[in-house]
């Protein structure tokens, strides 16, 4: 199965998918645009956007190993993150002029130390993430954007006001609107995109100027809505997990014959299930909402399994899913817990669950390719 | 009480009687040592047995008990006179060696990643399987880990639990004012949630009482810890950081007997010290062991060092923290101290919670003021925020001068990385840093 429409916007989102440095990025780099990178998708893009900065999402694609890395972190932290910090040992972030690292996970956040240490990254700032949602963890995360976008001030001495964080607001949302169209044509009986090409577009959007990628966005929707669907599959699979920005991994689980339809990702449907509030006088603490109650959440948030587990189960409804598929990058205890209880979740469901570790260079693709064959073949697909 | 929930109870209290007759063993043995030593490490066996006592007799008797951690301010517990116990004090002791292996192949089965820390691993086998009384509510601990975080929403959806009332205080990343006012904010919808479970209330006076006991036992611990750094230090593997953990931090939180047992202990480290007689036969190496030691890998681990090699654990992270004292002036005070110190200042939660640098600045202050001549990391499975910060520790020993060793095994699985292999690696280790020969 492949998306048939051949539209030039489509390669342009896949070739931004496979490097860091997109020839549009660098277009504005030598412009002398600033890029701030950031690690988590609970990171505050908005507040970069209204620097007149541009966001850029920490990913480490194109790796070729570990042999820096390896000297600070050890051979049971996640692949992500030591092929990403060996990136950035090896100079391949120096384009960054600044780093926002969230205290997300127990590996991510030992990179702030650690690039903080090693990495001459003008500006590297830590942002502390609750894991409650409650109102004075709105409160406190409000607190923290103010104290990132001081930091984002003080470095480059800009001055981001309300009205400069509303129209970032506003622009972020229209990506989000404009994400969940291209999901919709998903749910038809015979979708015109992949999953691989979709995962493609969502992760350009965090490696774009985003005014041009919601441009791009709409001519790739408006071409998908004429086109032919990309064939029947033999089921329709919803991916869940931790960090998958690769769209190899989609291309090898869609070479069973299975389609991804949709996802629980944070490259994915976190992105988009919700929208920032436009009408909140104070825009920070419209961000601040979003990011800790509105926005589906991701393990490390204590006491919202349920919700959740919902969101998968509804999602399994809206996209007519036969099967989720449950991948882990080995060593992630969030995600080792999560889909520990998924399981369950899913069990009482009746709604088949596959379970695959994998590290975050794709390797072992023909082991991938097996067991999602033998899950379709055990739906009786 | 049915018989049916007579089994029930029998089961959930089976480990726990398990434990009992081995530590019951334990003191037997000691019982025949005349020591004072002995007599100072009979009576934390004993108290530990009297946790198990304490812990039964409400399950048995219907008497409400929470369970929770020792960074959840458990003096808040002891002013409320609620009993509370850390459900996973079965693993975390290695007490039950005899089916710890068998329950943790066990925990293989239940489906959850073998990468997941073994410790946490057990305690949800524990819960799930019925092998541990239920309390009256659980407080969760969303720090310092990734999988204390999981865990406790795990173990809420379990068939066992799923009843049981589950209440985390969310725990921020720094280690400033901010934090401390708002996880004290946090540690008060704790208290409520306490007296939702047990019906008990907090007296404020009683708590200021609790928290000057509490800090008279901390001045002792400190106290204890500067006679650690005497050289020859005045105690040997068998006595000191982990008591003083276990009594100040769990079983006897602003309680006097903690202070008495100080006293006990200071004055007879003090007597050593005056005498310049240590208690490890030849202390040629003075070592810091940085991350927890379970009794198991002491028995396995230390008589070797000391016997073999000359090594003294002077310090290890559980024995080690810069304590302040509570100001007991007014509840917003007391609160204050109690967050700093749940965040900022507890074993393990101190050094892995926040960013890196109270990780490293420990190993700094531990290696200059302990006379510390090497590092080691045991880099225990569940712990992936230490083994990201290898790189960073072992540059901090290098800059201070002292030979750094990582290892890479699980506290709580012997087999992870076998003891022969274990005690290989250190060889070499002190062979290749030039610490010596064997003796």
């Amino acid at each position: 199965m492949e998306t048939k429409t051949k539209s030039r916007v489509l390669q342009e989102f896949q070739e931004a998918s496979k490097t860091l440095m997109n020839p549009a990025l660098k277009k504005e780099k030598d412009k002398g645009a600033k890029i701030i990178g950031y690690f988590c998708s609970y990171g505050p893009a908005e507040i970069i956007t209204a620097a007149g900065m541009i966001p850029f999402r920490i990913r480490a694609i194109g790796s070729t190993g570990t042999d820096l890395s390896d000297a600070y972190l050890s051979n049971i932290n996640c692949s992500f993150c030591r092929n990403a910090l060996n990136m950035g040992l090896a100079g391949e972030y120096d384009f960054l002029d600044g780093l926002i690292v969230l205290n997300n996970c127990d590996h991510v956040r030992r990179i702030y130390d650690n690039w903080r240490r090693k990495i001459k990254t003008p500006l590297v700032q830590m942002v502390s993430l609750p894991k409650k949602i409650s109102d004075p963890s709105i409160q406190w995360y409000y607190d923290e954007m103010k104290i990132v976008k001081k930091a984002i001030e003080d470095k480059f001495n800009v001055k981001i006001t309300d009205d400069k964080l509303r129209e970032a607001i506003k622009l972020h949302n229209e990506t989000r609107r404009l994400q969940r169209k291209l999901y919709d044509l998903r749910k038809k009986d015979n979708p015109p995109i992949t999953g691989a090409d979709t995962l493609a577009v969502m992760v350009a959007a965090t490696a774009l100027p985003l005014k041009q990628y919601n441009q791009m966005l709409k001519e790739l929707i408006d071409d998908l809505s004429k086109s032919e669907g990309v064939g029947k599959a033999k089921a329709r699979l919803l991916v869940i997990g931790g960090v998958l920005d690769d769209p190899e991994y989609i291309k090898v689980i869609e070479s069973t014959g299975g389609l991804v339809v949709t996802d629980v990702l944070c490259y994915g449907t976190k992105n988009f299930r919700a929208e920032i509030d436009e009408k909140m006088k104070d825009p920070i603490a419209a961000l601040a909402k979003y990011y800790i109650a509105d926005r589906p959440s991701c393990p490390r948030m204590f006491g919202d399994q349920l919700r959740r587990a919902q969101l998968v189960k509804d999602l399994v409804k809206e996209f007519k899913v036969d099967g989720v598929i449950g991948q882990r990058i080995v060593f992630c205890d969030l995600w080792a817990g999560e889909i520990y209880m998924l399981n369950d979740d899913l069990k009482e469901a009746g709604i088949p669950f596959l379970k695959l570790d994998r590290e975050y260079i794709m390797a072992g693709a023909g082991q991938v390719r097996t067991r999602v064959q033998a899950f379709i073949e055990s739906m009786g697909r | 009480m049915s018989k049916v929930d007579k089994a029930i109870l029998d089961k959930q209290l089976e480990r726990l009687r398990g434990d009992k007759t081995l530590l019951q063993a334990f003191v037997d043995v000691l019982s025949m040592d005349p020591s004072e030593e002995a007599d100072i490490n009979r009576f934390v066996l004993k108290t530990v047995m009297d946790k198990y006592d304490e812990i039964m007799n409400c399950a048995e008797n219907d008497i409400p008990f929470m369970a929770a951690y020792f960074a959840n301010c458990p003096e808040i517990f002891t002013a409320m006179d609620v009993p509370w116990w850390i459900f996973l004090q079965t693993p975390f002791l290695g007490v039950s060696s005899p089916f710890l292996a068998s329950d943790t192949d066990e925990t293989e089965k239940m489906g959850l990643a073998t990468d997941f820390c073994t410790v946490l691993r057990l305690a949800m086998f524990y819960v799930e399987k019925n092998l541990t009384p239920k309390p009256a509510g659980l407080i969760a601990l969303l720090h310092p880990c990734d999988g204390t975080v999981v865990i406790h929403q795990a173990i809420g959806k379990t068939k066992a639990w799923h009843d049981v009332p589950v209440f985390g205080a969310d725990s921020p990343y720094w280690d400033d004012e901010r934090t401390y006012k708002y996880y004290g904010e946090e540690t008060k919808r704790m208290v409520d949630f306490v007296t939702q479970c047990t019906g008990k209330k907090l007296d404020i006076d009683r708590l200021r009482e609790v928290c000057k006991i509490s800090n008279q036992t901390y001045q002792l611990w400190a106290d204890y810890n500067d006679l650690r750094k005497a050289v020859p230090c005045p105690h040997d593997w068998t006595i000191g950081p982990p008591q003083c953990f276990a009594l100040a931090c769990y079983y006897y939180p602003g309680k006097i007997e903690a202070v008495d047992w100080f006293k006990k202990l200071v004055a007879n480290a003090e007597k050593r010290v005056k005498a310049g007689t240590g208690m490890a036969a030849g202390e040629r190496i003075r070592a810091l062991w940085f991350d927890i030691l379970p009794i198991m890998w002491q028995f396995d681990i230390s008589p070797w060092l000391e016997q073999e090699w000359g090594v003294n654990i002077v310090m290890n992270m559980f024995g080690y923290t810069p304590y302040e004292p509570i100001d007991t002036k007014n509840e917003t005070t007391m609160f204050r101290g109690l967050a700093k110190r749940s965040l900022s200042q507890v074993p393990m939660i101190r050094q892995a919670r926040g960013v890196a640098d109270n990780f490293l600045g420990d190993i700094e202050r531990i290696v200059k003021d302990y006379k510390i001549d090497c590092v080691i990391w045991p880099g225990h499975m569940g712990h992936k925020d230490g083994n990201a910060s290898i790189g960073m520790m072992r540059e901090k020993c290098r800059e201070l001068g002292v030979p750094f060793l990582s290892i890479g095994l699980d506290l709580f699985d012997k087999r992870y990385t076998a003891i022969d292999e274990v005690k290989d690696r250190i060889s070499k280790f002190f062979q290749a840093s030039g610490l010596g020969q064997k003796k």
